[in-house]
């Protein structure tokens, strides 16, 4: 057994990091306290604006989709992949695009034309990507899905709703997720997967706010909206499959969520060496001592389970189960890396983030207020446990 | 024992259930969050109306002469409603102390105001530090001739950008001891050298940070004994944690009772998903959190009634439901999915509410502490 990154992932971890530097230095902000990946990218139009800037120069670096096959502009290295990610989030870089994997779904679905014709614009950094699964009465239970499809002689008609579909606003593509046979004789059988531009007539919007303050997530229309026959992806009403491969990338984001909460943590240990009360720093504190040891050991334990995902899945291993544990470790360290920061900022920590008075710029309150979603998003605590029970996990009768 | 509500008691949380229901709507809630003033003037002239504003009160003063306990009912009901103003800082961080400790001219001159809706009060205690301990406070009163002037920064003042009067703990007396040489002044708000600003907070709550430059008041605005004020201070703080505790064990009510509505109604996998175990669970769990909650404030709040001893009890209750409410909150919105994590959604106004609340008058640690002192450790 060996944890080790090989010498060649460890150069690779080096250059990422002289990157972050440069980008640090030159592109964000010097009072830079970091910004969440996906959501708060999107609804901030300021930090949009830096993360299509650095996105660029990722693109520039060949550094987007480093997973991916030659052929198509990847390095086939999943490893280097993981790296660039774990640093970007950790670092609170904007710019790694979340929706950059709906590319592996065309990888592994399209066909070769549309491999040719969709993957070079995500490798270029020129596209952006927005995912349509959700529905008013469809959430955890995708394939309830209603938003309706139907076959005519040059394309398929999509007439419904969506909603939660973030980035809408930004996307050149939306993955899509519809009914194309209501009478098949499970409602898993009668899905397909689009390519939608989100520019198509028929198709219109409304924002929507969360709890944060931010409006990052759209409710869309479709109304009679014409989607051409080469954009179907995979089979028609073969859309389960794919469903089920994305569930599987949309999981690990678990672990997306666990390095952004890293630095959280690390801003909080920071606070708490520099703050003196009753003439000590808070971190001499027995009982602050205490709870900070406590979470940097879920923190660590959640990097290791991470790791072993990560190595799974560059083996080809089945990793259902891994990524279904990390999805809900991942929230939890989050949730409580927010709570345990509120607590120890005491009354400063309501503060907003435009108060002289707010503590660490005020992102604990915005991290207590938005790592609320992350046991929802992508794929609620609760189904991930269900899973964890079923069949590709503890295999317990349903 | 008897642990139910009087007849009294029963039609004061019924009427005001009614009450809010109807004159404070969540649209009322959001405007006031958005708000300078963050309280509706009309509102406040009916609470007046009602009694409400002079509930705690004796007679003689305008008041309604109930107890803690029958206020304690009221309150929950406006932490379910989320009701917004300065009725807590009124009435038990203003009202309660000079009615304690006021001179028979105080009283008579501040009570009647407050029952009749004509005088907002508040409470100026925590500063900087932000630590509700004796050695942080800064805030100096120095006499000079018939007058005291005082200067220093507060924060975290409920509603002092409103206030008519400020209750201010001032330090009258460097002494080794810091609990010694606290004095309370009651200072009329719009002495020159007082400024106000309103924070922008998590609940949307009126907060400010109080600047007083040399503000001069008279000597005989002093509220009780000089040099004696952190012993009324922590009697204050008291009432203060149980007052709010009442408030969140309403609020946490009302988050349980929307779950569990809506675990009934929500459809998915073709059955509403209160019909799965792991949500009944959940439920059970915030349950136990609320009810615990409830009959722990009550109990707390007949002792303060009664006149016995309570701060143990006034801690339990207030580290209980500091954690309590925040996890019903947190769990509630796990049951809800995407949809309670809306700002169009009423969950979240409870979510931001149970933090602050948390934050009021101590956390689930600080109140820890003084239950761990009481059992002598
Ligand atoms: C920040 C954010 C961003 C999002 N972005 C997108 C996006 O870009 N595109 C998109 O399509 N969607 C998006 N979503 C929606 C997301 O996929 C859904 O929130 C998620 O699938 C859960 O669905 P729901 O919210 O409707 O909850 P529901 O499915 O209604 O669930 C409500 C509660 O019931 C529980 N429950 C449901 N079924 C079961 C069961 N079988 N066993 C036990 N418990 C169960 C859930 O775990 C949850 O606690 C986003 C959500 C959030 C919060």
């Amino acid at each position: 057994m060996d944890f080790r990154f090989t010498e060649e992932e460890e150069a690779f971890r080096k250059e990422v990091r002289d990157f972050i530097q440069e980008v640090l230095q030159e592109v964000l902000p010097s009072d830079w306290q970091g910004v969440d990946p996906g959501p708060e990218e999107e609804a901030r139009e300021e930090v949009y604006q830096l993360a299509v800037e650095i996105w660029r120069k990722l693109a520039a670096k060949g550094w987007i989709g480093l997973g991916w096959p030659k052929e198509y502009g990847g390095q086939e290295d999943l490893a280097k992949d993981w790296i660039l990610k774990e640093e970007l989030i950790y670092r609170g870089v904007p710019g790694m695009d979340m929706a950059v994997v709906q590319g592996d779904l065309i990888l592994q679905f399209g066909t070769e034309e549309q491999k040719r014709r969709f993957i070079p614009p995500i490798a270029h950094g020129e596209v952006k990507y927005a995912i349509g699964m959700s529905e008013p009465n469809v959430g955890s239970e995708l394939f309830a899905l209603q938003l309706r499809a139907v076959e005519e002689a040059d394309c398929f008609v999509l007439n419904g709703q969506k909603t939660w579909t973030t980035g809408f606003q930004h996307a050149d593509w939306c993955v899509l997720y519809a009914r194309t046979d209501p009478n098949a004789p499970k409602k898993s059988l009668g899905i397909s997967v689009f390519l939608i531009d989100p520019k198509s007539p028929g198709i219109t919007m409304r924002q929507i706010t969360q709890m944060t303050g931010l409006a990052p997530f759209y409710e869309v229309f479709y109304d009679n909206v014409r989607v051409p026959k080469e954009n179907l992806l995979g089979e028609k009403n073969g859309g389960r499959a794919i469903a089920m491969y994305a569930f599987g990338i949309e999981r690990s984001y678990g672990l997306v969520v666990l390095h952004n909460a890293r630095r959280y943590f690390e801003q909080l240990v920071q606070y708490c060496k520099e703050t003196y009360t009753n003439g000590q720093p808070l971190a001499k504190d027995p009982v602050i001592r205490n709870r900070l040891a406590e979470m940097a050991i879920e923190i660590e334990v959640g990097r290791n389970l991470g790791d072993r995902l990560n190595w799974m899945t560059s083996q080809e291993i089945l990793t259902v189960l891994p990524s279904c544990q990390i999805k809900v470790h991942g929230a939890n360290v989050a949730q409580r890396v927010a709570s345990l920061g509120m607590q120890i900022l005491g009354p400063y920590g309501q503060l907003d983030e435009k108060s002289k008075w707010a503590k660490l710029g005020g992102r604990m309150k915005h991290t207590y207020l938005s790592s609320v979603a992350l046991s929802m998003a992508g794929g609620t605590s609760e189904i991930s446990r269900n899973i964890i029970a079923g069949r590709f996990g503890l295999g317990l009768p349903s | 024992m008897d642990l139910a509500f009087s007849e009294e008691q029963e039609m004061l949380w019924k009427s005001a259930r009614d009450f809010l229901a109807n004159k404070c709507p969540k649209t009322l809630v959001r405007e006031m969050e958005e708000d300078e003033q963050g309280y509706s003037p009309e509102l406040w002239k009916e609470m007046a109306e009602l009694g409400w504003l002079g509930l705690p009160f004796p007679e003689k003063y305008e008041g309604g002469g109930f107890s803690f306990l029958d206020l304690i009912v009221l309150l929950e009901e406006m932490g379910r409603a989320c009701l917004p103003g300065p009725f807590l800082s009124t009435v038990v961080l203003g009202g309660l102390p000079i009615l304690e400790w006021g001179r028979e001219e105080q009283k008579q001159y501040f009570l009647p105001k407050i029952c009749k809706g004509e005088a907002i009060l508040t409470l100026a205690l925590t500063e900087p530090s932000a630590r509700y301990d004796a050695a942080s406070i800064r805030t100096s009163a120095t006499p000079e001739g018939d007058d005291y002037l005082i200067s220093g920064t507060k924060l975290f003042v409920p509603d002092a950008h409103i206030a008519d009067w400020i209750i201010c703990v001032t330090r009258t007396a460097e002494t080794a001891n810091p609990e010694e040489g606290i004095t309370l002044f009651l200072v009329d708000a719009k002495s020159p050298g007082i400024s106000t600003f309103v924070l922008r907070t998590i609940a949307g709550d009126k907060q400010c940070e109080l600047t007083l430059e040399k503000v001069r008041v008279p000597r005989g605005n002093i509220l009780g004994q000089l040099g004696q004020g952190w012993e009324m201070v922590k009697r204050i703080m008291e009432w203060a944690a149980l007052a709010k505790s009442a408030e969140m064990v309403g609020g946490d009510q009302q988050v349980m009772e929307m779950t569990v509505n809506y675990a009934k109604e929500r459809i998915q996998f073709d059955r509403p998903i209160g019909s799965f175990q792991i949500i009944q669970h959940y439920l059970a769990d915030m349950s136990i959190d609320v009810d615990s909650a409830r009959v722990s404030l009550y109990k707390a709040a007949w002792m303060l009634s009664e006149g016995l001893p309570c701060t143990n009890e006034i801690s339990v209750i207030k580290g209980w439901i500091s954690e309590a409410y925040r996890r019903v909150a947190a769990q509630a919105h796990q049951i809800h999915g995407a949809i309670g994590f809306t700002k169009d959604h009423d969950l979240e106004l409870y979510f931001r509410r149970a933090k602050a609340g948390e934050l009021f008058f101590g956390d689930a640690d600080f109140h820890r502490e003084v239950v761990a002192q009481q059992l002598g450790l």
